[in-house]
This record gives C-alpha cells, sequence and structure tokens, in this order.
C-alpha cells in the first residue's frame, strides 16, 4: 500500500481539530429575548409584570352584590355568574366554578412570582444588602396582600371568637415545582400577614420606584384595612392617620366634571373620556388592576346600582350613563383608561379612617373625614356636608360613600361580609326579578365562594378542603 | 425517458465488483472494441459509462452515442470493460479476445444492486441492514416537481402527512431530517403570517433531484443522532456523465380553475328563511315595545344584514308589510350572489409556469454541472403572486490521483406579492345575497352607516374622523405585502486518499438566507383609516390624531446563517477476500443563528422617504376615547434572534463476510448548547446495531425464481430534542409602556430533570425479488418505543401556574407497523410494458405512559395531545356521548353518569375516545403503462382507518357583539345541511341537526353549541381515496429528434388531485377534496 506523505500531516490537523472543538465554551451561549435571572434588576422585573404580578379579579364577588350589571345572554351564557347574580341558593356552584377561576389562579401566580423573588433576593448579584432587603419588602408587601384577597374571597370573613377554628386558603411559601403548602385557619393567614408586613415594613420607603411597587404609604394603608377587617379599630385608626401623613391627596371629580361637561351631560353620545385613575392617580398608594390589564373601559352597572349614588356624584355621572341595547336598559361605562381596582387608594384610607372615629364614637370628627371625601365627588352646587350623632347613622353614611367610591372592587363584598356578622349592620339584599322579590340573607353561604375545580383537582403537593359546601 | 445521468459515486463502486473468474493472456497493442448497448427491451441506451480496468484501476472511459453505440480504446486482453447505467445493473467484462461487444443492460429498478445514500456515506443496498426507501428521478418524472411537500406523497411505505412511521414526540419536532447532498438543511424562513422564523423544507432545484432516500430505521439514521428520531430524508442531486456536453430544458405549464365550496353553504334563500326565524322567534317584536325595540336595534347595527334590517325597518314603520316581502324575496332569490361576484371580479384563476434549463459536462478528471430554474406563479387573490429563479453550480474536480474537491453554490432568489385584503373576509359582515359589484356596474360599498352603532358613526361627523366605508373591489389592490428572499448554500468538500482503502474527508457548508417584507398600507385604505381613527384622542375639544393619517409602512427583515464543518476518515478493505470492513469516525460541529427585525414607519412618504415621529410611549398607555384602540411596543419595533450550537462525534462499522452475512453498528454522541448547563444529560450516546443475511448468496439456495432474498434485522436508538425546553429558570423580558422599567415574567421554572427524548427502533425487513426481478418488493415490520419522551403536565393553580402546563420527560409512546412495498412488472414486452406498484403501510399508536390528566373536562376535548389518556393513541379525538335531540329540538349528550342532558357534562368520564387523526392504514397504487412513445401512468393515494372532527356544522355559532355588549348567535353562511334542522317537535325522530337558538331565547347557552360541536356523531371518518397525479406522456420518435439535434424529446400532461373520494361530503370538503384539480402540460428536451 503506498501512502502520501502530505496526507498523513492532514491526518493530525484532522485530530487535533477533533479535540480542539470539544471546547465547552462553544456550548455555553445562552438565547436572546430571555434569561437565567440572576442580578436583582433580573428580579426585580418580575414586579414590573402587571398581568403576571398585579391582578385582582374578584368578579364573582362583585356579581353577587350586584354591582356589576349582567346581561341575559351573559348570564345565560355563565352558570355560575348567573347563580351568584340571582342568589341562587340551590345552585351548586362547586359544579358550576368548574374550570379556573381568575380570582385564585392570578392570586397564586403573584403569590409564587413574590416566593420567587424572597427566596432568590437575597443571593442576587449586583447589587447591595439594603437594596436586596427592598425588594424582598416589596414582595412580602404584594404577597401579604394576594393572601388578604384570596382569604376575604374564599374563606369566612375574620371573627376574633373563631377565627382560629375556619378553615382558610392555601398558604404557599415557595415556587418551585412541587412545592409544599398547608390550609390554614383564618386567623393563621391573618398572622402571616401581619408577620410579612412587619418583616417589610422596616425596609419600605415613602417613595417607591413605581405605583407597582409598595411604599410605606401602601404598607401603612394596607395595615389599616387589615386591622379593619379584623374589627381592630384602634389600631386601624393608627395606621390610617400614618398611611394619610404619607399621601393624603383627593383628586377632585367635581373639577374632572366641569372639564368634561359637555360629553357627560349629551345623553345619547357614548364617547369614552379618558379616566384619570390609572397608575398615576393621585389617590394611589399602590395600583393593582382589576380583572383586566390592559386600557379598557369598566364593566356597566345597573339603573338601580346608579341610583344608590348620592344626587350630583360627578365622579359617577363621568363613570357610567344610560343606555338601552335591544331589550335592556342599563348604565354602560363612559370612561376608558386604566382602573385601580385591586390596589389601594386614599379615599379608602379617609373611610377606614372615619369608620373607626365613628366606631369609637367621634361622629363629628367621623364625619369630617367622609366630608373630606365628598367634597371631591359631589357637585357644589348639590354638595351639603353631612352630619351624624349616632354610630349607626355615621356608619349607614360611611358605608354608602365607600360601597360607591369602592364599587367593581372587593372592598364593598369584604366589608358586607364583615357587617353581615354585626346584627345592627346585617343586611338582606333583595331585588324584583320578572315580578318575584328574590333576596340574599346576611348568613347565606353565598358569601363564601368555592374553590375553582382546577385548584381543587390539581392540587399538586397538598390539599385543598371546600369552605362552602355548594 | 432515458436521462443521461452518471454517478460519480456509482463510479467508485464498480471497483468492488472485479470479475476475476476467466484472466487471460496480456497483449501489449493499443486496440479498440466497440459495439452496441441496449435495455431488455433492445432499445438503445444513451449516455452509458463504458470504463476501462485495468489492474483494479480505471484508465479510461466513454459514453454511448444516441444510437447507444460505443468505441473504446484498451491496451490488454485482459483488460475489463465496465458498462454502467443509472438505474441499470452494471454489467462486467473482460475483453479477451472480442473486439465488438455488445451489452444488453438489466434494469435494477425493481432490483437491490442500489446504493443507498445516508449522506454520511454511500453503502450498497445489498450490504445495508437498516430500512431505506429510494426513490428515484425514473419515478419522479411522472409527477410536476413543484414542491418537495408533495413529492413523497405516496412514494414511500409509511410516510404519510409529512411524517414518517408516525409521531414519535409529544413536544419535540416530528418532522424528518431533510439533508442536501450530505448536509442537514434546516431551511428557517421568516412566515410573514405567523411572524415568526419557521423550520421550512429546503429549497432547491426540483429538477435536479436524482433521488430521493427515506431513512426510516435506528441502523439508517443513528448516525444523524440526536435529530434522527422522525427519519432522514437525504436528496441527492444529478452529476453529469462523460462525454459531450449535456443540455436539458424543461418548461410546465400548470393551470388550475379558481373553485370555492359554495355548493355545501347555505344560499340566500335559507339565509333569509334564518333570519326570519330569527324574527318570528324574537319575543320583543310581538309586544306594543316592538317599534321601539326595532329601532334600538338598528341603531345599534347588532345585525348588520339586509335580511334583519329590512325586517326590523317595518317593524318600525318604515316600510310596508308588502315592501318588505318583496324586499325579502328579491333577497331570497339571489342564490350565491356573493360568492359568484368574488369569483368573477377578486380573485383569477390559479396559474404556474416553471422553466428549467440545465447543463453539465464531465471529463475524466473533472465533473460540471449547473442548473437554472425560474418559476412564475400566479395565486387565486389577484395581487398574490411570485416569481424565484434558483441557480445551482456543482464541480468535482480530481486535483491528484489522491486528492478531490468538490464545490457547489446554490442560490436562490424570490420575490413575491401578497394581497392583504380577502373579500372573503372584507371586514364586514356578508350575507350570499350580498355583491361586490352594484346594478349600475359600480363598486359596492360597504357603509360605515350600516355597520356601526348610531353614537359611533356620529363620532366620524362630530369629532371628524375618517371616513370608515369599505369599498371591497378597491380595497383589493391595496395594502399589498412583498417579499424579497435570497438564499445561498455553498459547500467545499476536500477528499484525501491516503490509501485505496483509507481517505480523509472535510468539508465545510455555509448557508446565508434574508427575507426582506414589507408591506405599505396606504392611507386611502380601510385598514389605515380604522388605525388612525382608533388611536385618535380628544384634547381640549380638538381631536388629536396620536396616528398621523397617512401610509403605515411596516418592514421586517429576516436573516439565517448556518454552517456545518465535518471531518471524517473513511475505512473500506477487504480481507482475504471474504472479510469486507467498512468503518468510518467523524466529527461535525454546526451553528444555525437566526435575526428578525421589525420596524414600523408612519405617515411614510415611500418617495421622499420621510415619515412622522409618534408619541408611541403614550400610545401604549391607551388614548383611545372612540373605539379604544390598542397600541402595543411592537406595533413601532421589535427584535428576535436565536442561535443553536451543536458539536457532534460519530462513528459506524460494517462488516461483512463473504456478502452473506452482515454486522453494522452504530455510534453517536451529540451536544448543544439547547441544554446549557446541565450538560450532564449531554453524554449519552445514541446507538444502533444491524444484522443482515443475503440468503440468495448461500449455496443451497438453488430455487430458479429467486432472484433475490435478503434478511435483515436492527435495533438502536434515535434521539429529539424540543428546542425550546430547558432545564433552568428562564423569564423573558420586555418595556413596561405603563410605569416604564423592564418588566419580566418567568416562563419556564427550574425543571433539572429534562434531557434527550430516546426512541428504541426494532426493524425486521426482507428484501426479496423473483421471477427474472419481474416482482419484487420489501416486507418490514417495525416497532418504535419511544421513552423520556416529553410530555406535559398541568401546572399547579396553588404552585401560582394554573393557566400553563410544563414538560417533563415521563412520556413513553410505541409506534408499531408494517410496511409492504411490491412492484411488478406485469407486461414487459418491446412494445409494451405495464408496470405497478403498491405501497402499503400500517401504523399503530398508542400512548403507554403519561402521567397527566386533564385538570378541567374541556381541556381534554381543546387540547388532547396535551393530555393523552393512556392506551389511546397519541393524536385523538376526544367527544361526548351524543344521545340525539330533545323534545325541543336540543342537542343532548350523556354524562359520566349516563344521564342524558343538555348542558356540558363536567366530569372527564363522560368524554370518550372519538378515534385517531393519523391514518391507521396509508399507502398508494399506482400503475405505468407504456404502449410504444406513449406512457400512462397514474397513482392513487388511500388513507383509512383515522377520523376527523368535522368543523363545518350546520348549526350557528355564537360571537361577542360590541355593540350588544354581549355574546350573540353569529347568524352567517353556514353547512347548508341546517336546512334539514329540528323544526317541530316530533322532528327529533329524523334529525341530529339542533333547532336555532338564537341569543334572544330562555334556551340560549354556550353549552348547546359546545355539547353539539364536541359530540361524537361530529367526530366522521376521513377515510379517503384520492387519484393524486395521472400523466400521459409522448416521447417524440428519435428520427424525428435527431433532425433538429435533439437526443430525446417528451411531452407530457398530468391532472393532479383528479378526484378524491371520502366517506361523507363534510370529511371531502374537510380533506380539500371539492378544490380543483391543477392541469399540468410539460415538455421536456435533452440535447
Amino acid at each position: 500500500m503506498k501512502t502520501n506523505i502530505f496526507p498523513i500531516k492532514l491526518l493530525f490537523v484532522f485530530v487535533l481539530s477533533l479535540s480542539f472543538t470539544a471546547c465547552n465554551d462553544y456550548l455555553d451561549i445562552l438565547p436572546k429575548g430571555e434569561r437565567i435571572p440572576t442580578t436583582l434588576s433580573d428580579f426585580e422585573a418580575l414586579l414590573r409584570d402587571e398581568y403576571g404580578t398585579h391582578r385582582l379579579d374578584a368578579s364573582n364577588a362583585i356579581n353577587l352584590l350586584n354591582d356589576r350589571y349582567q346581561t341575559i345572554a351573559n348570564l345565560n351564557y355563565y352558570p355560575l355568574t348567573k347563580a351568584n347574580y340571582m342568589w341562587d341558593e340551590n345552585a351548586n356552584r362547586i359544579e358550576l366554578n368548574n374550570s379556573d377561576e381568575t380570582m385564585y389562579y392570578a392570586s397564586y401566580a403573584s403569590i409564587s412570582t413574590c416566593n420567587l423573588i424572597i427566596e432568590h433576593a437575597p443571593t442576587a448579584t449586583e447589587s447591595t444588602d439594603a437594596e436586596r432587603n427592598e425588594v424582598i419588602a416589596y414582595a412580602k408587601v404584594l404577597r401579604a396582600i394576594n393572601y388578604f384577597y384570596l382569604v376575604n374571597f374564599y374563606a369566612e370573613t375574620y371573627q376574633e371568637n373563631n377565627a382560629a377554628t375556619k378553615n382558610a386558603v392555601p398558604l404557599i411559601t415557595n415556587a418551585n415545582i412541587g412545592a409544599s403548602y398547608q390550609q390554614l385557619t383564618v386567623k393563621g393567614i391573618y398572622d402571616f400577614i401581619l408577620n410579612d408586613m412587619q418583616e417589610a415594613l422596616p425596609f419600605l420607603k415613602s417613595e417607591s420606584p413605581t405605583p407597582l411597587h409598595p411604599n410605606l404609604g401602601t404598607a401603612y394603608a394596607f395595615y389599616a384595612r387589615v386591622y379593619l377587617q379584623m374589627s381592630n379599630y384602634t389600631k386601624a385608626l393608627e395606621y390610617a392617620n400614618l398611611a394619610l401623613a404619607e399621601n393624603g391627596q383627593l383628586y377632585d371629580w367635581t373639577t374632572y366634571y366641569s372639564e368634561n361637561k359637555t360629553q357627560i351631560e349629551t345623553p345619547d353620545s357614548y364617547t369614552t373620556t379618558a379616566s384619570p385613575t390609572g397608575h398615576y392617580y393621585i389617590e394611589n398608594y399602590y395600583f393593582r388592576h382589576g380583572a383586566s390589564s390592559y386600557s379598557s373601559t369598566e364593566n356597566p352597572i345597573s339603573v338601580e346600582r346608579k341610583a344608590k349614588f348620592e344626587d350630583g356624584d360627578a365622579r359617577a355621572a363621568a363613570r357610567w350613563k344610560v343606555r338601552t341595547v335591544g331589550t335592556e336598559t342599563y348604565c354602560v361605562s363612559t370612561t376608558r383608561g386604566f382602573f385601580n381596582a385591586g390596589g389601594i387608594t386614599t379615599t379608602e384610607v379617609y373611610l377606614i379612617k372615619a369608620e373607626c372615629l365613628a366606631r369609637s364614637g367621634k361622629y363629628s370628627e367621623a364625619m369630617n373625614e367622609l366630608n373630606k371625601v365628598r367634597e371631591k365627588r359631589i357637585l357644589s352646587e348639590k354638595y351639603v356636608p353631612l352630619t351624624a350623632s349616632t354610630e349607626e347613622k355615621a356608619i349607614e353614611y360611611i358605608r354608602r360613600t365607600k360601597d360607591n367610591e369602592l364599587i367593581l372592587t372587593i372592598i364593598p363584598f369584604a366589608d358586607a361580609r364583615r357587617y353581615n356578622t354585626e346584627t345592627k349592620y346585617a343586611r338582606t339584599l333583595s331585588k324584583v326579578v320578572d315580578g318575584q322579590t328574590i333576596s340574599l340573607s346576611p348568613a347565606s353561604h353565598m358569601w363564601t365562594m368555592p374553590f375553582p375545580m382546577g385548584a381543587i383537582k390539581n392540587p399538586g403537593n397538598g390539599t385543598i378542603i371546600q369552605n362552602v359546601s355548594k | 425517458m432515458k436521462k443521461i445521468v452518471a454517478f460519480s459515486i456509482f463510479m467508485i463502486f464498480i471497483l468492488f465488483n472485479i470479475d476475476k473468474a476467466d484472466a487471460q493472456n496480456n497483449t501489449k497493442s493499443e486496440f479498440t472494441v466497440s459495439g452496441i448497448v441496449t435495455d431488455e427491451d433492445q432499445l438503445p441506451i444513451i449516455g452509458a459509462v463504458i470504463s476501462v480496468k485495468r489492474d483494479g484501476k480505471i484508465t479510461g472511459g466513454t459514453t454511448t452515442d444516441s444510437d447507444g453505440h460505443y468505441t473504446i480504446n484498451a491496451r490488454s486482453e485482459s483488460d475489463s470493460l465496465i458498462f454502467s447505467y443509472l438505474g441499470y445493473i452494471p454489467r462486467n467484462y473482460i475483453i479477451g479476445g472480442r473486439r465488438v461487444l455488445n451489452v444488453e443492460m438489466r434494469s435494477s429498478i425493481t432490483g437491490l444492486d442500489e446504493v443507498v445514500v445516508t449522506g454520511y456515506q454511500t453503502i450498497s443496498k445489498e450490504r445495508a441492514t437498516g430500512s431505506f426507501s429510494k426513490v428515484t428521478s425514473g419515478t419522479l418524472d411522472k409527477q410536476r416537481l413543484s414542491d418537495l411537500n408533495t413529492l413523497l406523497e405516496g412514494q414511500v411505505a409509511g410516510f404519510t402527512g409529512g411524517l414518517l412511521r408516525g409521531t414519535t414526540s409529544m413536544y419535540g419536532t416530528t418532522q424528518p431530517l431533510y439533508v442536501v447532498d450530505g448536509f442537514p438543511i434546516e431551511n428557517v424562513r421568516y412566515d410573514a403570517y405567523t411572524g415568526n422564523a419557521t423550520e421550512g423544507l429546503p429549497e432547491l432545484n426540483m429538477e435536479d433531484i436524482e433521488s430521493i432516500t427515506v431513512l426510516k430505521d435506528a441502523a439508517a439514521t443513528s448516525i444523524y443522532g440526536a435529530r434522527a428520531a422522525n427519519g432522514v430524508v437525504v436528496i441527492i442531486t444529478k452529476k453529469a456523465s462523460k462525454g459531450k456536453v449535456q443540455v436539458s430544458f424543461s418548461s410546465t405549464f400548470t393551470f388550475s380553475p379558481y373553485s370555492y365550496y359554495k355548493d355545501g353553504l347555505t344560499n340566500s334563500g335559507d339565509i333569509i328563511d334564518i333570519e326570519r326565524e330569527w324574527a318570528s322567534n324574537n319575543k320583543s317584536l310581538q309586544g306594543t315595545d316592538a317599534p321601539a325595540y326595532a329601532q334600538r336595534m338598528l341603531d345599534s347595527n347588532i345585525y348588520p344584514t339586509q335580511g334583519i334590517t329590512s325586517i326590523l325597518n317595518y317593524y318600525t314603520g318604515k316600510i310596508s308589510e308588502t315592501e318588505l316581502e318583496q324586499k325579502l324575496n328579491t333577497l331570497s332569490a339571489q342564490g350565491y350572489s356573493y360568492y359568484n361576484d368574488v369569483e368573477k371580479y377578486a380573485k383569477r384563476n390559479p396559474f404556474y409556469q416553471q422553466y428549467n434549463l440545465s447543463v453539465g459536462k464531465t471529463t475524466d478528471n473533472n465533473m460540471f454541472k449547473a442548473s437554472i430554474t425560474y418559476r412564475d406563479n400566479k395565486q387565486a387573490d389577484r395581487y398574490t403572486d411570485d416569481q424565484s429563479i434558483g441557480v445551482n453550480i456543482t464541480n468535482n474536480l480530481e486535483v491528484t490521483k489522491w486528492l478531490k474537491l468538490d464545490i457547489g453554490t446554490y442560490n436562490y432568489y424570490q420575490k413575491q406579492n401578497k394581497q392583504s385584503y380577502d373579500a372573503l373576509s372584507p371586514g364586514y359582515k356578508y350575507m350570499p345575497y350580498d355583491v361586490l359589484k352594484n346594478t349600475d356596474g359600480s363598486n359596492y360599498t360597504s357603509l360605515a352607516s350600516s355597520r356601526l352603532t348610531k353614537d359611533n358613526y356620529a363620532l366620524i361627523s362630530d369629532y371628524g374622523l375618517y371616513n370608515m366605508d369599505i369599498t371591497p373591489l378597491n380595497e383589493l389592490g391595496l395594502n399589498r405585502a412583498k417579499t424579497n428572499s435570497f438564499q445561498n448554500r455553498t459547500y467545499g468538500r476536500l477528499n484525501i486518499a491516503f490509501a485505496e482503502w483509507l481517505n480523509f474527508s472535510s468539508m465545510f457548508q455555509y448557508e446565508y438566507g434574508s427575507d426582506q417584507y414589507s408591506k405599505l398600507s396606504t392611507k386611502d385604505s380601510y385598514a389605515v383609516r380604522s388605525r388612525v381613527n382608533n388611536m385618535a384622542s380628544r384634547t381640549n375639544n380638538t381631536t388629536v390624531f396620536n396616528i398621523p393619517y397617512g401610509n403605515i409602512y411596516n418592514t421586517v427583515d429576516f436573516y439565517s446563517k448556518a454552517y456545518t464543518l465535518r471531518q471524517q476518515l473513511n475505512f473500506d478493505k477487504t480481507f482475504g477476500q471474504k472479510h469486507q470492513v467498512t468503518a468510518l469516525i467523524g466529527n461535525e460541529v454546526r451553528e444555525n443563528k437566526y435575526e428578525i427585525s421589525n420596524n414600523t414607519l408612519f405617515n411614510y412618504d415611500p418617495d421622499i422617504l420621510s415619515y412622522t415621529l409618534i408619541d408611541a410611549a403614550t400610545l401604549a398607555k391607551g388614548v383611545s376615547p372612540f373605539w379604544g384602540g390598542t397600541f402595543y411596543s411592537s406595533d413601532i419595533a421589535s427584535r428576535s434572534e436565536v442561535t443553536n450550537r451543536f458539536v457532534s462525534y460519530y462513528g459506524n462499522a460494517a462488516y461483512s463476510y463473504d456478502d452473506k452475512y452482515l454486522f453494522t453498528g452504530s455510534l453517536r454522541w451529540d451536544r448543544s448548547n439547547l441544554w446549557g448547563t446541565a450538560s450532564k444529560y449531554q453524554n449519552k450516546p445514541i446507538w444502533s446495531t444491524g444484522l443482515g443475511w443475503n440468503i440468495d448468496k448461500e449455496s443451497f439456495m438453488t430455487i430458479g425464481w429467486i432472484d433475490r432474498l435478503k434478511l435483515r434485522t436492527s435495533y438502536g436508538i434515535g434521539g429529539n430534542i424540543a428546542k425550546d425546553k430547558a432545564p433552568y429558570m428562564v423569564a423573558y423580558y420586555s418595556t413596561n409602556a405603563n410605569v416604564g422599567g423592564t418588566q419580566g415574567s418567568i416562563s419556564s421554572r427550574p425543571n433539572p430533570s429534562l434531557s434527550w427524548e430516546k426512541t428504541t427502533t426494532t426493524n425486521i425487513g426482507i428484501d426479496f425479488a423473483l421471477f427474472k426481478n419481474r416482482l419484487s418488493g420489501t416486507i418490514e415490520y417495525y416497532n418504535k418505543y419511544g421513552k423520556d419522551l416529553l410530555s406535559s403536565t398541568m401546572g399547579v393553580p396553588t404552585e401560582g401556574f394554573g393557566y400553563s402546563t410544563y414538560q417533563i420527560n415521563n412520556g413513553e409512546m410505541r409506534n408499531r407497523g408494517v410496511e409492504i412495498t411490491l412492484s411488478g412488472d406485469i407486461i414487459r414486452t418491446k412494445d409494451f410494458t405495464l408496470n405497478s406498484t403498491l405501497i402499503y403501510g400500517y401504523n399503530k399508536n398508542k400512548v403507554t405512559y403519561v402521567n397527566v390528566e386533564a385538570p378541567v373536562y374541556y381541556l381534554q376535548i381543546d387540547y388532547p395531545t396535551a393530555y393523552p389518556r393512556i392506551g389511546n393513541p397519541y393524536q385523538a379525538i376526544y367527544a361526548y356521548k351524543w344521545a340525539g335531540l330533545s323534545a325541543d329540538g336540543l342537542p343532548q349528550v350523556y354524562n359520566e353518569k349516563g344521564d342524558v342532558v343538555s348542558s356540558v357534562p363536567t366530569s372527564l368520564d363522560a368524554i370518550v375516545y372519538a378515534g385517531t387523526t393519523v391514518p391507521v392504514h396509508s399507502g398508494s397504487f399506482s400503475s405505468n403503462i407504456r404502449y410504444k412513445d406513449f406512457d400512462l401512468s397514474f397513482m392513487l393515494i388511500y388513507e383509512t382507518g383515522h377520523k376527523m372532527r368535522n368543523t363545518f356544522l350546520p348549526t350557528l355559532g355564537t360571537s361577542y357583539s360590541s355593540a350588544a355588549y354581549s355574546y350573540i348567535t353569529n347568524i352567517t353562511a353556514t353547512n347548508k345541511d341546517i336546512v334539514n334542522r329540528w323544526r317541530t317537535p316530533g322532528d327529533e325522530a329524523h334529525t341530529n341537526i339542533p333547532r336555532i337558538i338564537f341569543a334572544e331565547s330562555p334556551f340560549y347557552s354556550s353549552d348547546l353549541y359546545s355539547i353539539y360541536a364536541n359530540a361524537d356523531i361530529n367526530v366522521i371518518d376521513a377515510a379517503n381515496l384520492r387519484l393524486s397525479n395521472i400523466s400521459l406522456s409522448y416521447s417524440i420518435p428519435r428520427n424525428i429528434c435527431q433532425k433538429v439535434f435533439l437526443r430525446n424529446a417528451r411531452l407530457q400532461f398530468n391532472i393532479e388531485n383528479l378526484f378524491t373520494l371520502a366517506k361523507s361530503d363534510e370529511a371531502k370538503y374537510l380533506l380539500g377534496g371539492y378544490n380543483s384539480p391543477n392541469y399540468v402540460w410539460g415538455l421536456y428536451l435533452n440535447f
């Protein structure tokens, strides 16, 4: 066999190149457009994800209160909506809630993001300890807010005498696949919330980077809300004052009204005006979307519901206008933009403060706080300052304004459940449908929502027990 | 028919066919040998290669002329002459005393003396142990060579719907890997329709295809490693044969009449009937409030059709009952007016032209070939067309005895125009009675006032917005998208022979592709007017157009780059005459990269190239008070970039004893960047082994009618990857338009146990040829068992991932099947031949293990492949059990307890398996009949044993109406069978078509449509038989050809997809059986 010298040399080149290409660096390139989070800002960016982290879809609570108008077609289309909206106590809502429910899914998605940050931020790179602690504090406040909504939707309301025995919602604190969790009691969840807040508070500042990042005002306001829900009026008042010291601004809707007077007052024109209630609404401590996270209009409300607003309420006049579509007449939304349906605003804190004052017998001080809000809402020609001489009257006024101001959020539902535990404030809802009067009693099981079947049937590493029989 | 081609690889192969039986004395003087080479029918073979071989080396060669005649010089009587021609069995003769040597060559098309090209090596089929199917240019000649996708249809047993031997992966790629001239090609292109990069079939000049080899089992494919589990399709292009310059020209014209299956749709009369029913069932039109209700419905234009508008006009008193009747009767009589107008004014008959010219010449140490293909396609949409030109040049040079250099380049340029407006979805609701041309001949305009709600319409004049009318026939030519594409593929290959039995090859291929997409939306178009209006806002009582009124120009630049570098050492030696060993080892490095950048300019002036800056940041926050337009940051620009890298080491070896007993083995490691940090999963090799036995070579095999008989078996592992899965936590990032900064979200959580998918294949095959090769075929059995398949697991809602699924390697799936290929020369005489080929493939797929259950009932129905059920095929259809219509005409199904219900059963137990979407039996029957100069061939393709969900339902769906603020019944043209719907009690006894429930009815519910659409009665048999191609060709007689210097010439007429037979009209429609056939005229010349 004759061989050539030159090709033999090439053979060496071949062998050499074989070993050269084994170099691992060649394969260590990572995909673009996505990233393995490592730096603190990689994790912090998760807090700016509005769809994933800042949504609250309390639709079924809003339906139960009849705060949102539902067309007949919609009711036919969504049986669960119909059961809640029509107060059908016989309906098996566990069966009707047969797939996902954004309330549950989006809240736990947000919790998972918070858990991830709380776990990974301590080792995140390119940051100082102070920066890491601040990001962790944001995540803890947001996690607490999520658990507050969940416990006030899927479990019975907090009552000092039985909170330790009532089952609440699953508590999960780890973002790994297959993380274990436990369904705690109502008290357990509240304790967890308060603990998270306590751990977060030292690291929060008066100013945060965006309205999606909780600042000190958010924490105080949320504390006030939590303590109010626990009927701890002293603590609630204390935090309400702290929150208002951080931000006490109120938006003047009467000015908005006069700026958009023509549009608002033209009866058949449904052109929307830009809503001021977006991310940088001056009343915001913290901004969180409702059911939709994009720029949109609000849900319609019924004519009866609109009648419950005070005469001359500029905010209501700017938001809805009566309209007949097909056979149905109701009030459609006339402002467009973003709506803080899941965050916390100064209005709520003023009204928490008012209630706490009223509960401690300071009626005129309570009315003062209420009137601060009303002044910015009721057109000057209709505005009369309210006074009250009893707790009941004061609460009635405060509750009316709070129900209206926070309509289409979960707060009126949470408040109603709280009032339902007090004989003097418990209310039976009633309405006339096709000539029949139907009602919802304060003691009804319907005030607690069933977990969605998607969560029950795919529980992961834990078990979930329904808190309501149907 | 005879293609003048020879294969260089073929030539090398001849080396092993030395007949040493009758060696004779040597003589030193040079002399000539001449003769005629013919085929079995005594017809001369043109371009057959005759080589002289002395001392085991080729020393010269020639080719036969147009009469099949040759003359060649020889120096010794012990020299041998080797006659070879593609598709024929090579023949060897020691010259001896002969000076005239006439040779009759036998066809190998049905024989087994073929070579198999795996892309890494070329081996004789006789020595292969793997499963290969080969399609040669002779077979491909029967059809129009338009695209690779349809080329293999019916040609390869087990190949159906672009998949080979069923689906072997749940989340990974399921398409086979395509390899052209030795290089894998993942032609990534920009898809303007989805806006993404998609992997397509390789681009090449189809007429250049010499052969396509499909590698099916592990022994055949494992050399391709981690991408081989789905099979490999190896394409080899033609080379020129030795002799004078060869020139070929061909052209085809394809005509396809425009067709739209309107006959299956409701006509005007049926629609008017439904609209009348809407009115008569509507309680609101019955009381005293009727006029007010009718007026409100008119004001909000919830049902903006002529029929319902007329009815409502009657209720408001605008027209009398007689006028209404007159109007409805007129509309009713319009038949398919809209569809007829579409055909007449908006569409055309598609027409495709294709020209190919190729030139080639081979000398003793150089082979050159160039081809050019030009295509001009005009589609049914009047402004959709494309032109392309492909230039392919290859040159193989023998630099020295031991060094060969091959270079080749393929360049492809394509220009496409795409009409973006379709008259069949014109931007408003149309009915069969509508028109595109008015009676006076002017173009029909859909007025904004007829579609928008009264107050939205008022905005146009109140706030000075732009007109919202739509004139479809004017819109047709506007906003056309253009794509200019360029692709280049260049390779070089160096082959160094150290010794006759050892050589080294190094090859490099670089691919470059660019697609430049642009769309100029002109300001006259409805799309621009609507966009500008939707993004307008009010400030200080003036209307602000946040998007300036003007042209909108969108461009996308896409670039792809890829290279492959391969180095390989080949060994081939026979020891002691009986022990033959071939082996190779090699290494391959591959990178694919692509980039997309997308930009939009507003108020663009195409002449002075200017545009207006817009305030995108504000727009993205949502500014429009009018119709709620939305604006995303990607409406300005977006970018993406992907790089994949692979490094592989591989080797294989084959041993054969006396050409009787064969043993092969193959091993490969792959590593890629796709698995990032988790390299521990990359070290698993992919391997295979195979055994073969050429029984016919045994001395005891003396049965005369058996020409070939071979038994082979193989076992091995193929891999597969899912490119978008990673074992580590990945987040993707974008800009937050509302609060600023970067927002991120987790796209996959840490999933550290991810690895390659592994598919084990066992293959047993028998190859045979009987009765002088008149009947030949292959029978194979395979069992492909996929393990560690990525299968989905539903995210746990409480863990925060309730809407998403993630993948883990825990699926197991089996594909078992039998493949039979039978080919017979039924008649074989000089003037008349008839041969037929029957291809049959049986595939049974079964999911044997998954650990997932649909968390919610409807996911089982909507995403069956995400939630496979053990024991069923992977591509299953799940349905409710139909329980007939209720006494009220409502659809009913059985729930999990066996009760009859009219609502959606929410238990998984109520959902039953209703069939697989993948054919269980598939194949083809083709025949070729030649009588003198005429050739008639056809191919029938069949598929049975599978089902499809009927989506062409005789019922009305539901759609959201923003005017009604709710869901309404979508009254529109639908399956004509709706005329047989339930109308009166008792009808339920003889119809399964539910009554129409309008949104205004108390019965109305989303469930009704769901249970009907998802009931098992709407899972229909998809069995079909299709005459995919029929061709008649006429070869112009030789004496006429010679007068015009032609070697041969052929005229051919084809009809593609002449008919489809299916079990039902719906199945036929959904299978495309009502599309009109293509008529093809072709001319093929060889000089």
